[in-house]
């Protein structure tokens, strides 16, 4: 029952996407059933998967025994004896193929893909209902949900290659969607080539996986004489700690990992991609740009926590990235004046907040950023389909600029659009709260180890021996090893295994930089950029919804057909664990002469996302029901990964201070910004000549420009040069050759007959001359 | 050494055919007007003549002889159309001249013309005009009102 | 190649004479200004160290021509024939080309070839030549022609013409110091011995009162069909004489007529 629910979750949305490929022309209006219905029932599996991927749950801060379930699809080819071991036994072969596999984390990533798709696709009916390019769009929607869900559910690092890559395609498909605008085709462009960098670092991470661990599956595989062949991810690696490779080769796959991460999931400086792929339409910007391919490296990180954790420089990397890029972003934020543009910086900062939090080594920071991806899932696909909803009533207009006040206008969308900005915001009680506050948690438990060691943790630390990978860090700084440890369970086992062995893990070379005093300024950053977070996006919502009612010319012309024969309106199904149908607001669409809310088509979905906005954090967080769902992944039960659990207690003080740097940056934008024009000074003036740099993006583009493009510009154009001047010149002057030869031979062909005749005399004369000379010499 | 296979006669009519043949084919090769070309061909015919007979006496009989006399119909064949065409030519381009008829040449190849040319005397002769008999000479009556003698 | 008696670079070195002067006669333009001058006197200058040249050759080589009356009449061929090729006007080329005749007709008698001798003069000088100088009464322009003051490779044509000559000498020269060992042509002599044709007289320089017989017979004996041939030959030339010029009337004809 679970591998068919675990191939129907691809699968319907693969065939629904075949079937408006081809048949798409044919279905006339109703082009957007397949998608929305292969979609729908996508996510129905999915739900129920998610139902029986639970494992036994632990008590207290037991972690639950691993749940693994591999559904082998397809051997694709084997080569045998394509990597002989260093240690002298039996060669491995190759062997890729198509497995699936169900775990916690494979589960959750689902069900957000396959709801938010399945929203986005509804959205999109009304959204997209005067594009004659539809059926493209829709196919393009399930051949990505496909695609992701692949990604997610596969279980061997070259599938997830595959569907990387594919992700990657439809991305660069949908930012070009309305290709004949040269914008849009040169965002596409650049989203696909910046990705291509990550892609190459994902490449050769899987080079140095396979020579490393002689496998590419997660899962662990027999070969066919019975021999067992652990996955890099699989049950009998992860319960010994030092089967995972450390130093210097798990840094460097950790740190490749980390590019093709950063690439997906536009972190600096592989970011530049995301904000320009708003040319792309709105629904796919909520659905690709917000909610589920950028998550991709969130995804990879956590699923290769073990990798991760074996190396701790690398760990200290992707915090130090993940800081940063939400910090940059969030100051690039504060000065756009695009609504879309605000989102996008919005997401590539809460991307750096899950990679903080993914940093920090933790079971709890990597159930912080999983719960994260999932409440900023709902909450920027909310506000990204609350801004199509906005451009929809504005005419295509988008820049926050030319209107304001549509408080009175658009109902619907300005509640719900509230709701997605308190979210993000971070204001209690809804969902983005919590998880930011797990991830500040995670953050501070890394930056003041004591603080959580010995306020927190009701364990004997007698009785705790530090699993072996820790040892070598702390040893060097010589700094009391206190860090938590699992507890003697029954379950833990691994915890035996682990303390058995010492110091089995090699240092790797950028140990040095895992330090408490690393994390506590990425803690006050995380903070700082949680005030940024919360005025910028309440910016976006006074400079939008307050103010005086002012509308653009473009959105006279909207409006002049009747709404209320829109496709019809699907209601919510799903929304995240454990809901069912939520409530419905009286669809809103009064018109006014001039502009109206949109239709009930594109309302819904938004009305079922702000539900969800706020209650999934409450929900999720209850009795930390994520956090102990997820800890049964295999990746996250691993021993040394779950060697740093702590039970989960509920952060006062930090909650406290992260409301408080919320509600300052709600009071600095309601200063600036409420019930002023949109267009008039602005608050961001103060900033002076930072403003500037904020604008032009910190120069990111215009480095990577002179840094990148510069030189392989140059060096197309030398190629060419060499291309047409050498090898064309060369080519072209052996075809002269024989002109040339000709153009000699031909002057004696003058036409004057006495020439042709002394010619002939002379060829006569050689002729006797040779016969005479050896006649006669 | 005085080997003698030749007589010296038949030696120096052969030489001599042979020179005679030599202008000839330098005159065909060089001169441009038609008929000079024609008389250098009529030369190397003559040449060939002098060696046919040598040889044949050389030889002590007449085949060289009738060959000559055939060479001799065949030359006269043959002025006689060339000349016909020699004037058709003439009547087609104005002059005699061998160069006026480059069309063999290739695309290229551009038509040669003479580009400067030696002087000439092109001043006409002057012949003295006699006074045709039979008409009495202008003569100036009042130049002469008495003459002294009859 | 080597001739006896060193023979062979006054040969060559008359040969050279020989093609130095003619380049310098025939007509051409691009001279330098004393050359233009000299060439004429020049080249008449080395023409006749040339024949003068060859004469001693040929003395030494095994007596040339000792009888006087050669030397003159092939004299007098070769200056015609020089001057045939290098006169500017085609009238005097005619001319001389009628002295050349003369010449090579009184050749022809010398070696005993009577009724050609005078078949040379009937034919070529009574008619052929005629006719060339009725040609060029039809066909003239006053004066000297452009043409016919220049030449076509006036250089390479006399350096071919001296190769050529060099070529025929020496091999004459050889052939009359020592016939070569390959090709040894069973002489004529030997084998009309034992022909039925009647011996011809022991001094062959003697002139022969029966040689036009002699010759009759071999043309209408040995050689019948060539004659009719060369009669038929003769009757289609002046068919398609009379033929081509009639044609080209009647073209201008239906010229004028349709103009």
């Amino acid at each position: 029952m679970r591998s068919l629910l675990l191939v129907l979750v691809p699968l319907l949305p693969l065939l629904a996407g075949l079937v408006t490929v081809f048949a798409g022309r044919r279905l006339g209006p109703r082009v957007h059933l397949p998608a929305a219905v292969g979609i729908g029932a996508a996510a129905i599996a999915a739900l129920f998967l998610l139902f029986t991927a639970g494992g036994a749950a632990g008590t207290g801060h037991d972690t639950a025994a691993p749940v693994e379930h591999t559904v082998d699809l397809w051997r694709w080819a084997t080569i045998d004896g394509a990597l002989t071991p260093a240690d002298g036994s039996a060669p491995r072969p190759l062997s890729l193929g198509v497995t699936l596999r169900l775990d916690p984390l494979t589960a959750t990533l689902l069900v957000v893909i396959t709801s938010i798709g399945l929203l986005v696709a509804v959205y999109s009916i009304g959204y997209m209902h005067d594009d004659p390019d539809q059926p493209r769009f829709f196919a393009l929607v399930s051949m990505f949900v496909f695609s992701m869900a692949m990604l997610v559910a596969s279980s061997s690092f070259l599938l997830v290659y595959v569907f990387w890559e594919a992700v990657g395609a439809c991305s660069y498909l949908l930012i070009g969607f309305w290709y004949r605008r040269p914008e849009a085709a040169r965002a596409a462009k650049k989203a696909f080539l910046v990705n291509r960098v990550g892609d190459f670092g994902l490449a050769i991470a899987v080079f140095l996986l396979w020579l490393t661990y002689g496998t590419l599956d997660f899962h662990d595989t027999r070969l066919a004489d019975g021999t067992l062949v652990p996955g890099i991810l699989g049950a009998a690696r992860l319960a010994d700690p030092t089967a995972i490779v450390g130093g210097a080769i798990g840094t460097a796959i950790c740190l490749l990992l980390l590019l093709a991460a950063c690439g997906k999931s536009a972190q600096v400086p592989l970011h530049v991609w995301l904000p320009d792929a708003m040319e792309g339409p709105t629904p796919a910007s909520a659905l690709i740009h917000a909610a589920t391919m950028v998550t991709a490296g969130v995804y990879l990180v956590t699923r290769c926590a073990p990798l991760f954790v074996a190396a701790p420089g690398a760990l200290a990397v992707v915090a130090l990235v993940g800081a940063t890029t939400a910090l940059v972003a969030g100051l690039i934020g504060t000065v756009q004046t695009d609504l879309k543009r605000v989102l996008a910086y919005s997401t590539i900062s809460q991307l750096g907040y899950m990679f903080a939090a993914l940093g920090t080594g933790t079971l709890g920071g990597f159930t912080a950023g999983i719960f994260h991806l999932v409440t900023h899932a709902c909450f920027k696909a909310l506000l990204f389909l609350g801004a199509g909803s906005v451009m929809h009533a504005m005419g295509g207009v988008i820049d926050m600029r030319r209107f304001g006040g549509l408080w009175t206008v658009m109902p619907v969308t300005r509640a719900t659009f509230l709701v997605g900005a308190l979210a993000l915001a971070g204001v209690p009680p809804f969902a983005g709260f919590f998880s930011k506050d797990e991830i500040l948690a995670a953050l501070h438990s890394r930056g003041w180890p004591d603080a959580h060691a010995s306020g927190h943790h009701d364990e004997s630390p007698a009785a705790a021996t530090p699993p072996a990978v820790r040892v070598a860090t702390w040893d060097r700084r010589a700094a009391p090893p206190t860090i938590p440890v699992a507890s003697g369970s029954a379950a833990s086992h691994r915890a035996v295994a682990v303390s058995a062995s010492g110091g089995a893990a090699a240092a790797g070379p950028l140990d040095w930089l895992a330090g408490p005093r690393l994390y506590r300024t990425l803690f006050w950053m995380s903070l700082f950029t949680a005030g940024l977070t919360a005025f910028y996006t309440f910016r976006a919502v006074f400079m939008t919804f307050t103010g005086p009612l002012r509308l653009p010319p473009e959105a006279h012309g909207h409006g002049a057909h009747g709404h209320d024969d829109h496709g019809p309106s699907h209601g919510g199904h799903g929304g995240h664990a454990g809901h069912g149908a939520a409530g419905h607001e009286p669809a809103g669409g009064h018109r006014t002469a001039v502009s109206h809310e949109s239709p009930p088509v594109m309302t819904r979905p938004l009305v079922i996302l702000a539900v969800a906005s706020f209650l999934a954090g409450v929900v999720l967080f209850i009795g930390h029901g994520l956090a102990r769902f997820l800890a049964a992944t295999p990746s996250l039960a691993a021993a040394n990964v779950a060697a740093t659990a702590v039970p989960p207690v509920f952060h006062w003080d930090l909650a406290i201070q992260g409301t408080l740097a919320a509600a300052i940056g709600i009071a600095l934008a309601a200063i600036g910004h409420y019930g002023r024009r949109s267009d008039g000074p602005s608050v961001e003036r103060f900033l002076g000549p930072l403003q500037t740099l904020f604008a032009r993006r910190f120069y990111f583009d215009e480095v990577e420009h002179a840094a990148v493009v510069r030189p392989l510009e140059w060096l197309a154009a030398v190629a060419a040069t060499v291309d047409r001047v050498v090898i064309d010149g060369l080519v072209r002057s052996v075809a002269h050759v024989p002109v040339a030869l000709g153009g000699v031979v031909r002057r004696f062909q003058g036409g004057v007959l006495q020439r042709y005749s002394l010619a002939g005399v002379v060829g006569v004369l050689g002729m006797l001359v040779a016969l005479a000379w050896n006649l006669w010499l | 050494m005085l080997a003698a296979a030749f007589p010296s006669l038949i030696h120096g009519a052969l030489v001599v055919g042979a020179v005679l043949f030599v202008l000839g084919l330098v005159g065909i090769l060089t001169r441009r007007n038609l008929i000079v070309m024609f008389l250098s061909a009529e030369l190397m015919l003559q040449g060939i003549s002098v060696s046919l007979v040598a040889w044949s006496r050389y030889h002590g009989d007449f085949g060289g002889h009738a060959l000559v006399v055939f060479v001799l119909t065949v030359a006269a064949c043959e002025a006689a159309v060339a000349l016909v065409f020699v004037l058709q030519a003439f009547a087609r381009t104005g002059r005699l001249d061998s160069a006026a008829w480059q069309s063999l040449r290739d695309t290229e190849v551009p038509r040669r013309i003479d580009r400067e040319l030696p002087a000439t005397d092109t001043v006409a002769p002057v012949w003295p005009r006699l006074t045709p008999s039979g008409v009495e000479p202008a003569h100036d009556d009042s130049a002469e009102p008495s003459r002294e003698h009859v | 190649m080597t001739l006896p008696d060193g023979a062979t670079p006054l040969l060559l070195g008359s040969v050279a004479a020989f093609a130095a002067s003619l380049w310098l006669l025939l007509p051409s333009v691009q001279r330098a200004g004393w050359l233009e001058r000299w060439s004429s006197r020049l080249g008449a200058a080395l023409g006749v160290a040339a024949l003068a040249g060859l004469a001693l050759a040929g003395r030494r080589l095994g007596g040339l021509g000792e009888e006087a009356v050669f030397q003159i009449v092939a004299a007098v061929a070769l200056v015609g024939g020089a001057a045939t090729v290098v006169t500017r006007s085609p009238v005097y080329a005619a001319i001389w080309f009628a002295l050349a005749l003369a010449g090579v007709a009184g050749l022809l008698l010398v070696l005993g070839a009577q009724f050609l001798g005078v078949a040379t003069i009937v034919v070529y000088a009574g008619a052929i030549l005629v006719m060339f100088l009725f040609v060029l009464m039809l066909a003239q322009p006053t004066g000297l022609a452009p043409y016919d003051r220049v030449s076509n490779e006036p250089l390479l044509s006399a350096v071919a013409g001296g190769v050529l000559l060099a070529l025929l000498t020496v091999s004459i020269g050889r052939l009359s110091a020592e016939p070569p060992a390959c090709c040894q042509v069973p002489s004529r002599a030997d084998a009309v011995a034992a022909a039925a044709v009647p011996a011809r007289p022991a001094d062959p320089a003697a002139l022969d009162a029966d040689a036009v017989a002699r010759l009759g017979a071999e043309l209408f004996g040995r050689h019948l069909v060539a004659v009719e041939a060369a009669g038929v030959l003769l009757l289609v030339a002046l068919v398609g004489a009379i033929a081509v010029v009639s044609r080209g009337e009647a073209a201008e004809s239906a010229e004028r007529g349709a103009a």
